[in-house]
């Protein structure tokens, strides 16, 4: 998977906002899912206007079949998007989400103009996203949208108690630390990890091992020492 | 403040937030259920939670409370702001959006309309010249019903029923609309061809058609459906032109303000024009090739299609919001 790039946008207040965009990899991969959707739909259409209309009005098949492909040509990713919140298929199954230029939820307008110079962006979608730091392509760009990473927030442990001292890296490593530490398969070397952080709080600061054993589990020593909670 | 106080003191906050955001993940519909209290009390958070985050990735960059407020402001961004507001029903934007949109292009249809003349002027002296470019244009077949004295718009309910005819003609007028307006980003480029190209087109099949003097049935034909079909072609092509000018001369706005403005007024012309190709399509069928409709009434007819069209496009609206 292409790595996030993260590009900033002023928010409320003017305050920042790293939006977390979606490349030209990933994107690229979402598009190709959606497309094997549309064949598989286009498909279904096909063979379900054949059959219903040879039993109700054969006369009529040839214009199910030119009505639904043309809808499906020109409407199957903007519909899609405008029902689904900025996301079609290949994106939702990505993690995918397309916002406005700010952050915000597109409207209807927007997700339709995107979607209908989707043939223009045929010749020439992929080096304008690859040249852009916030890979849009053509229809992006008249729109005034972008697509980002839409993966949610999953649970982290936060520190309850912090020694002295320590600045922003201790506190991101120790946690970071503590989310996989689970994950680890080599207990051993997890155990050996858990020892050095140890190590560090018995350096710095002292008063929070007081009372707490570090010898049998020393990643729940620390938990215990620094008062994590899983939020 | 240490990190372990900040994240005390100001962890209720952000499961406060979080819980308000889960309670409108429904949309529209549950924001609206949700109630002024509620949404009130909710901006303020989005307001707390953003300037927590703007502390954190200050002060605590890379840790699990930052990666939390990214997450919490980033949503509580994509939920609250942007476009979202439900879009203008059907009435209103045909009494409404769709009239101000197309007059705003008056002027480049306009000159969509000189361009398109100019071609049909060119391509009638060419086709009077030389009639053997029916060649090309029309093809051998066509030619050959020609010279019989036949024109090869019969062929549009006798080779296939009419039901079929209608609906390819209809998604095809419909694409051509959609390429003349999408293409309009390549600098106005393939809306002047679509002008230029049917204008060429109608001037030269009727200066074949009337080498062969068959002139007055080709207009016969094209009575009831060709004027509204080519006005919509060329205010889908104004459209499309609208979005090159945007880009090739934004004025005093920055391009991509200029870009995403022109798209939206031009898109609400060209959803304005799709209806219209539909009824066309179903006149092009079953009224233009018959033998039955006398020719005043096919002319009576497009006449009065041209003029609902324009009756809706031009009728006065006030800018201002009802």
């Amino acid at each position: 998977m292409t790595e996030i790039h993260r590009e900033s946008v002023l928010g409320l207040d003017n305050i920042r906002l790293d939006l977390p965009v979606a490349g030209l990899g990933s994107r690229s991969l979402a598009v190709f899912l959606d497309y094997i959707g549309l064949a598989i739909v286009a498909m279904a259409w096909i063979f379900g206007s054949i059959l219903l209309a040879a039993a109700v009005a054969p006369d009529w098949t040839p214009v199910f079949v030119v009505a639904g492909i043309f809808l499906l040509d020109w409407g199957y990713f903007a519909a899609q998007e405008i029902l689904g919140g900025g996301r079609t298929l290949g994106k939702r199954l990505l993690k995918l989400r397309v916002v406005t230029a700010e952050g915000g939820t597109p409207g209807a307008g927007a997700l339709l103009i995107r979607n209908l110079v989707r043939s223009l962006d045929f010749l020439c979608g992929v080096p304008l996203m690859a040249f852009d730091p916030l890979s849009r392509r053509l229809g992006d760009r008249l729109a005034g949208t972008l697509v980002v990473h839409d993966r949610g927030r999953e649970a982290a442990p936060m520190l309850g108690r912090v020694p002295a001292g320590w600045g922003a890296r201790e506190l991101a490593v120790v946690e970071s630390f503590l989310s996989r530490a689970s994950t680890l398969h080599d207990r051993a070397l997890s155990y050996e990890m858990a020892d050095r952080i140890l190590e560090r709080i018995r350096r710095d600061a002292p008063d929070l091992l007081a009372g707490v054993d570090t010898r049998t589990d020393p990643v729940a020593a620390i938990r215990q020492a620094l008062q994590v909670e899983e939020g | 403040m240490d990190y372990a106080r900040f994240v005390r003191m100001r962890r209720p906050v952000w499961e406060a937030f979080e819980a308000q955001l889960a309670g409108v993940r429904g949309g529209r519909a549950s924001r609206r259920q949700a109630g002024y209290g509620t949404l009130e009390d909710m901006a303020l958070r989005y307001r707390q939670v953003l300037h927590d985050h703007a502390l954190a990735a200050a002060r605590f960059p890379g840790t699990a409370a930052a990666h939390r407020l990214q997450s919490l402001a980033l949503e509580g961004t994509r939920r609250l702001t942007g476009e979202g507001r439900r879009p203008a029903g059907v009435g209103t934007f045909f009494r409404r959006t769709f009239p101000l949109a197309f007059q705003r292009q008056l002027g480049l249809l306009g000159i969509a309309v000189a361009l398109f003349l100019f071609a049909a002027v060119w391509g009638l002296a060419v086709a009077v010249q030389r009639p053997a470019v029916g060649l090309v244009i029309l093809g051998p077949e066509a030619m050959r019903g020609l010279e019989e004295g036949k024109l090869w718009t019969h062929s549009l309910v006798t080779t296939v029923p009419p039901a079929v005819s209608s609906s390819g003609i209809a998604t095809n007028n419909i694409s051509v609309a959609l390429t003349a307006w999408s293409g309009g980003v390549l600098a106005g480029v393939v809306p002047l061809y679509v002008v230029l190209l049917n204008g060429l087109m109608l001037g030269a099949t009727l200066g074949v058609t009337l080498h062969y003097s068959l002139g007055g049935e080709l207009l016969q034909f094209i009575a009831a459906h060709g004027l509204l079909e080519l006005t919509l072609i060329l205010v889908s092509a104004a459209a499309g032109l609208s979005l090159g000018r945007a880009l090739v001369a934004a004025g005093d706005r920055p391009r991509a303000t200029a870009v995403r403005e022109a798209g939206r007024d031009s898109l609400a012309v060209l959803l304005g024009c799709v209806p219209w190709f539909v009824v066309l399509a179903l006149v092009e069928v079953f009224v233009s090739p018959s033998q039955e409709v006398p020719a005043g009434v096919k002319l009576i007819l497009g006449l009065a299609l041209e003029g609902a069209f324009l009756a809706l496009a031009l009728r006065p609206v006030s800018p201002e919001a009802p």
